[in-house]
């Protein structure tokens, strides 16, 4: 039925509710449609069937069923729907599945030729000290030195910050970190460009991927945890991609991993570490201190 | 069809992919916002300067402390300022279960509009949502007439049902064609603050990120502020109305009664 006719469609549509019943005037295209009848037989107008009942309420339950078990163990346990945990091997494989296709479109949204935005000075915004655990001692300082691993010449290099300061280009620019919780800042970070440290120790030819690890990261109660990221190296090689020594002009302070740190904006914060330690370049995914704790891998933003 | 003494004659209402997909909004969107209401936790969008008391920033934290505090029977909860979460979330601290199933119910609920934009164009639906130059007039009649219903039942008055020639009347139209628009915002706002850097022109669309959180967290309110009437209405107008969203057709063949 596609003519525009209200009235007569409901009365002299008898014989087939498919075909034009007149043609007065030809309908416009975003005019809504008469109604279209058709005719069901009468038991079915009044009550359920046994067949409605049956695949209503199948498809009910089962969406209640796989939606609800779906939500975390201890949202249930609060709800008092579950009293020990149950784990449900398909759950785990379905948002462990999700995450992975959302990195897979990240990765491929990503491109090494597009730019982050960058802001102007008057635009910088305070950053917080967002160490997970204590922030670490500055002790550490004086003699901190970075271990290059996985290099093409199969020979393990440890640099000091004057190494770095000496022989590469410092970079400036003013973009925004996105923490994972949903809050960013605005800051102006230099440094060198990942990519200047790629070219000057170049990694083997099988790498695909780079590991960042401090080993001077502290947990909550001022233990000693390791920190450690997994990074693609296509990410390492984007040119904003920074190892920053210096936050809004001034040297980085101990609360902004002094005195290496990461600055990947195409990444959330979490992958942005903090006074690294080592770099490993590996040919497999390296492990990543979030995606064990449940988060996702590739984080691009 | 053949032609036989006993059949009704029904009219159609609508496509089986718009019933697939409208029930399917029902578990989705829960995901959503029980997921999307513990990542709004971590960094709740309106904060106020740090309670001396507490350290409270969060308003929805100190509804919560004011609920038990006032609220009988709930003076031992073990931790008041997760009440709130506790009840309208997955709850506090699961920052990464609730990502995960914040991105599983997002894509399916992108896949669930492509069946809704499929089904509506299947079945012509789509040009009942549109809206009408004489929407605005029509609207005012309409919530004239919704607001005269409980004084004239009281009263045992004759309210008589303003006469529409479409399947919507105006009011239910501009409802239900804002369903669709702020699912299609909600997507964009997501991807906006999803990845700020990839679609920075999205995001600076919106008015740049934090402006895209703030679109995205009224874009929920408006979901629960839809569907409360919308379940409410649907129920006072009785049977007819919910089974057509089940099996796709209504026995109201005359256009001008409420549904």
């Amino acid at each position: 039925m596609n003519l525009e006719d209200k009235t007569s469609a409901v009365e002299s549509d008898k014989t087939s509710s498919t075909e034009p019943v007149s043609s007065r005037k030809p309908a416009s295209f975003f005019r809504e449609r008469p109604p279209q009848e058709i005719e069901v037989a009468p038991q079915l107008s009044h009550r359920w069937t046994r067949r409605d009942l049956l695949l209503f309420g199948a498809g009910a339950v089962a969406a209640v069923a796989a939606g609800g078990a779906l939500l975390p163990q201890a949202t249930l346990k609060r709800l008092g729907i579950i009293h020990a945990n149950k784990g449900w091997a398909g759950k785990e494989w379905l948002l462990n599945r999700s995450l992975r296709i959302d990195d897979d479109v990240a990765e491929a949204l990503y491109s090494s030729n597009r730019l982050v935005p960058t802001y102007t000075r008057s635009q910088i915004t305070p950053l917080r000290n967002n160490y997970n655990g204590a922030t670490p001692d500055p002790s550490y300082i004086p003699e901190w030195r970075l271990t290059l691993d996985g290099l093409a010449s199969g020979l393990s290099v440890s640099l000091n910050i004057r190494n770095f300061l000496g022989s590469f280009q410092v970079h400036e620019q003013i973009t925004r970190l996105v923490c994972v919780e949903g809050w960013s800042a605005i800051a102006g970070w230099a440094g060198f460009r990942f990519d200047d440290l790629l070219r000057a120790y170049p990694p083997m030819s099988q790498a695909k991927w780079v590991r960042l690890e401090s080993s001077v990261n502290l947990g909550p109660w001022g233990n000693p945890d390791p920190y450690y990221v997994s990074l693609d190296l296509s990410t390492a090689r984007h040119q904003q991609t920074l190892l920053a020594t210096h936050l809004n002009g001034k040297p980085l302070t101990v609360e902004h991993g002094a005195p290496l740190r990461l600055l990947a904006p195409v990444k959330l914060g979490l992958k942005n570490i903090k006074a690294i330690t080592r770099i490993t370049y590996t040919r497999d995914e390296p492990a990543d201190y979030w995606a064990k704790r449940g988060y996702s891998r590739y984080d691009g933003i | 069809m053949p032609e036989e003494q006993t059949g009704v004659r029904v009219v159609r209402r609508h496509h089986l992919l718009v019933r697939f997909s409208h029930w399917l909004n029902v578990p989705i969107l829960l995901g959503l916002i029980l997921s999307g209401v513990s990542i709004y936790w971590a960094s709740p969008v309106y904060q106020h300067t740090p309670d001396p008391r507490n350290g409270s920033v969060d308003p929805l934290a100190d509804i919560g402390t004011w609920i038990c505090a006032h609220v009988p029977g709930l003076h031992h909860y073990s931790s008041p300022p997760d009440w709130v979460y506790n009840h309208i979330s997955l709850g506090p601290g699961m920052l990464a279960v609730a990502l995960r199933l914040h991105w599983l119910s997002a894509y399916l609920f992108m896949l669930n509009g492509l069946v809704f934009v499929m089904g509506s164009v299947a079945g012509g639906g789509w040009r009942s949502l549109l809206p009408r130059r004489t929407d605005l007039r029509d609207a005012t009649r309409m919530f004239w007439y919704y607001l005269g219903v409980p004084f004239a039942k009281l009263t045992h008055r004759t309210w008589l049902h303003k006469r529409f020639n479409t399947k919507y009347n105006a009011l239910q139209r501009a409802a239900y064609f804002s369903v669709p628009v702020a699912g299609l915002l909600s997507i964009l706002s997501g991807w906006a603050i999803h990845k700020p850097m990839q679609f920075y022109w999205l995001t600076w669309i919106l008015g740049g990120y934090d402006k895209a959180r703030i679109w995205h967290f009224w874009l929920m309110w408006f979901f629960v502020l839809f569907v409360v009437p919308h379940v409410i209405l649907v129920l006072a107008d009785g049977w007819d109305t919910l089974r057509s969203m089940i099996v796709g057709w209504s026995t109201r063949t005359e256009r001008s009664e409420d549904n």
